[in-house]
């Protein structure tokens, strides 16, 4: 078994850190400093190690583009041992993406048009002044070094609702339940997290599917840059910004609502799998259950082999189609290399369900994804899953929610003869999601950092 | 049984492709290049050949070899290889390709040594059977029916779903009123051509 050392890896990547408020810096490296301020930032990065002594108030980790890398001036051989992908970054990935018509770089915010980013800082804390007074040592460190400059910058936090901080996103759903377990990462692991084994229970996933320098389910090493020293304990991260048209969104549940027999919140649970209030739908289809929401041996504990038809949750819900647990058979083997880890945050305020929205509000989520391959993990997800539905046996129907539609789309809402739970066609689907940027980043170890900043990579 | 799942057959053909090292350019690049160049989808011209599932013309190269333990082998020559699912039997298949689309055969099947060209029918039946292997895997959406039930099933589904999503929540009456007009409409739709989109605009106007 993989023993990890979470000193050594950035907390980013082995947890998410449920603080209330994140901005994510967006740099431009300068030559003459930048490995310079990598060497001071290091003392700043935090680690995996756990928060037995209390948690801190702020956190801090980096990532970098390939751009950033060369400007860093890591030996051409080593940059060339990158991924493909990788190197490539996203905006050159969009025809496989889907990343077209309104979802294209024409639509994309000018720092992430231009691919002008070439490290992400990530800073949470456990307040506003808090943030701030972090960022502004953060970027007197930049300033200090002459290192780097911010070109960019996203804030990014929980939506507070009626005064309380929640999980939700600006659609009204509860988000965040089931990232994948992986051996060796240390966490509260709950049943149905991981991977499906033979006799029905759940296992963590191997470590390389979410680091590099460790086996994954294949029993391979991940693809990874040379030296290994380089590469053990670092992942890639997908960060992509995804701005919500809200006002689209509760019209056409709205309308559609009036025309669906089970009711508004119950067409609701159908397009994701889950009630708004996070009650999955394969274990309590009927009604919200919070009983249920609350029970960490229930709320990500389910599978599909009993509900091959969609009755329960539709063939094309969002958490099937991205986790589709036993549902193609084999035990569930299918999925294994295709699990990704999300750290998503949603940006701009909560807007009542009884106030007036309009799409051009600021309403959206960050959504960053961990794994140890981006071609064969976030790729597929996004291209085969999200964008395509033959997999699940939906011919050319896109995710309802996240799908680039053009308002073509439709979705196809399993049921029966009972009234309360008919099956029903969702035709003409907008865009209720659309990609305003992003980037495919790097996220070292702090030992890669320290051989950064060095310059003591050595790739012979 | 091989070669046949249902009314669907399953045609694998490897014909051996010339070796000319007097030529200026191989046989087997040439054959590459009129490949790359054939039309596709509703242009392709096994779309003329309307029995045709899905057809496939491949250069097979040699065997690769990828190293310890592996041991290394190759072939005797390069190969075209054909795949083809089709309703119906062997004999008229050919005999629909020669008559169909003769000028693609003969462009294709030229690079290949003993093809006796596609005028002589009997001959070239005679030829296709000569390199004909056994078939046992079809193409995943094969499942009995023809080309045209299959398009016929397509434009009913896309049909459908369009019509129901204008007339959801619709009265009983008026349902049924619109379903009898839809059901005329449907019933009296050409049958879509083979490889053909059905479209948004497609089903709207059915719908």
């Amino acid at each position: 078994m993989s023993k990890l050392d979470p000193t050594d890896i950035q907390g980013f990547v082995l947890r998410g850190y449920t603080f209330p408020v994140a901005r994510y810096l967006l740099l431009q490296i300068v030559p003459a400093g930048g490995r310079e301020f990598i060497g001071k930032l290091i003392d700043q990065i935090t680690t995996g190690e756990r928060w037995d002594q209390g948690k801190p108030r702020t956190t801090v980790n980096v990532a970098f583009t390939f751009r950033g890398l060369k400007k860093l001036d890591l030996p051409e051989p080593s940059l060339q041992s990158f991924p493909c992908e990788f190197v490539q970054g996203m905006k050159a990935r969009g025809a496989i993406l889907c990343d077209t018509g309104l979802n294209s770089p024409d639509h994309w915010e000018p720092v992430w048009r231009d691919e002008s980013v070439d490290a992400w800082l990530g800073v949470y804390a456990e307040s506003l002044p808090e943030l701030d007074r972090q960022c502004a040592d953060l970027e007197k460190l930049m300033a200090g070094t002459n290192g780097a400059v911010v070109i960019g910058s996203q804030d990014a936090g929980v939506l507070v609702i009626e005064g309380k901080i929640t999980t939700k996103e600006h659609f009204g759903f509860t988000d965040g339940f089931g990232n994948p377990d992986y051996v060796g990462v240390v966490r509260d692991t709950q049943p149905g997290q991981g991977k499906l084994m033979s006799n029905g229970s759940w296992a963590p996933l191997a470590t390389g599917e979410l680091m590099l320098g460790y086996a994954d389910e294949a029993g391979e090493l991940p693809v990874a840059p040379i030296p290994h020293l380089l590469a053990n304990n670092s992942t890639f991260m997908v960060y992509r910004k995804m701005h919500q048209n809200v006002a689209t969104f509760r019209k056409y549940l709205n309308e559609k609502g009036k025309l669906y027999s089970g009711g508004k919140e119950k067409l609701a649970s159908k397009f994701i799998g889950r009630f708004r209030d996070g009650t999955p739908i394969e274990v309590s289809p009927d009604k919200c259950d919070p009983a249920v929401v609350a029970n960490k041996q229930l709320n990500v504990n389910f599978k599909y082999g009993s509900d091959l038809d969609g009755v329960r949750c539709p063939i094309g819900a969002h958490v099937r189609r991205t986790n589709p647990r036993d549902a193609f058979g084999f035990d569930g083997k299918l999925v294994n290399r295709r699990r990704i880890t999300r750290r998503g945050l949603p940006y701009g305020p909560h807007t009542p369900e009884d106030q007036p929205v309009s799409d051009a509000d600021e309403h959206g989520l960050i959504f960053m994804v961990m794994n140890a391959s981006i071609f064969r993990q976030f790729e597929f997800v996004q291209q085969q899953w999200i964008e395509y539905g033959n997999d699940a046996r939906q011919g050319n129907d896109k995710d309802m929610l996240m799908g680039n539609h053009g308002g073509v789309g439709k979705f196809m809402i399993q049921g029966t003869a009972d009234p309360a739970n008919p099956p029903f066609v969702c035709g003409g689907l907008q865009n209720f999601v659309e990609l305003r940027g992003g980037d495919y980043f790097w996220v070292p170890s702090i030992t890669a950092l320290r051989m950064i900043a060095d310059n003591s990579v050595d790739p012979r | 049984m091989a070669n046949q799942s249902g009314g669907v057959y399953g045609l694998t053909i490897l014909s051996p492709i010339k070796d000319d090292p007097n030529s200026e350019v191989s046989p087997n690049l040439a054959l590459r290049i009129y490949l790359a160049k054939l039309p596709r989808h509703r242009n392709s011209p096994f779309a003329k050949v309307s029995s045709t599932h899905f057809a496939r013309l491949v250069v097979m190269d040699d065997v690769v070899y990828v190293g310890m333990p592996a041991c290394e082998e190759h072939l005797q020559s390069k190969y075209l290889v054909f795949e083809s699912n089709f309703d119906g039997d062997l004999d008229t298949y050919l005999e629909r390709m020669a008559a169909e689309i003769p000028e693609t055969v003969d462009a294709v099947w030229k690079h290949c040594v003993g093809f006796p060209g596609v005028a002589d029918v009997a001959a070239f039946k005679a030829y296709m059977k000569k390199c004909q292997i056994e078939t046992t895997f079809f193409f995943a959406d094969v499942n009995d029916k023809t080309v045209q039930q299959t398009l016929r099933a397509l434009q009913t589904q896309s049909a459908v779903t369009a019509f129901i999503v204008k007339h959801q929540g619709a009265s009983p009456s008026e349902l049924q009123a619109a379903f009898a007009h839809f059901m005329e409409k449907l019933n009296k739709a050409p049958l879509p051509a083979p490889a053909a989109t059905l479209g948004k605009e497609f089903v709207d106007e059915l719908a």
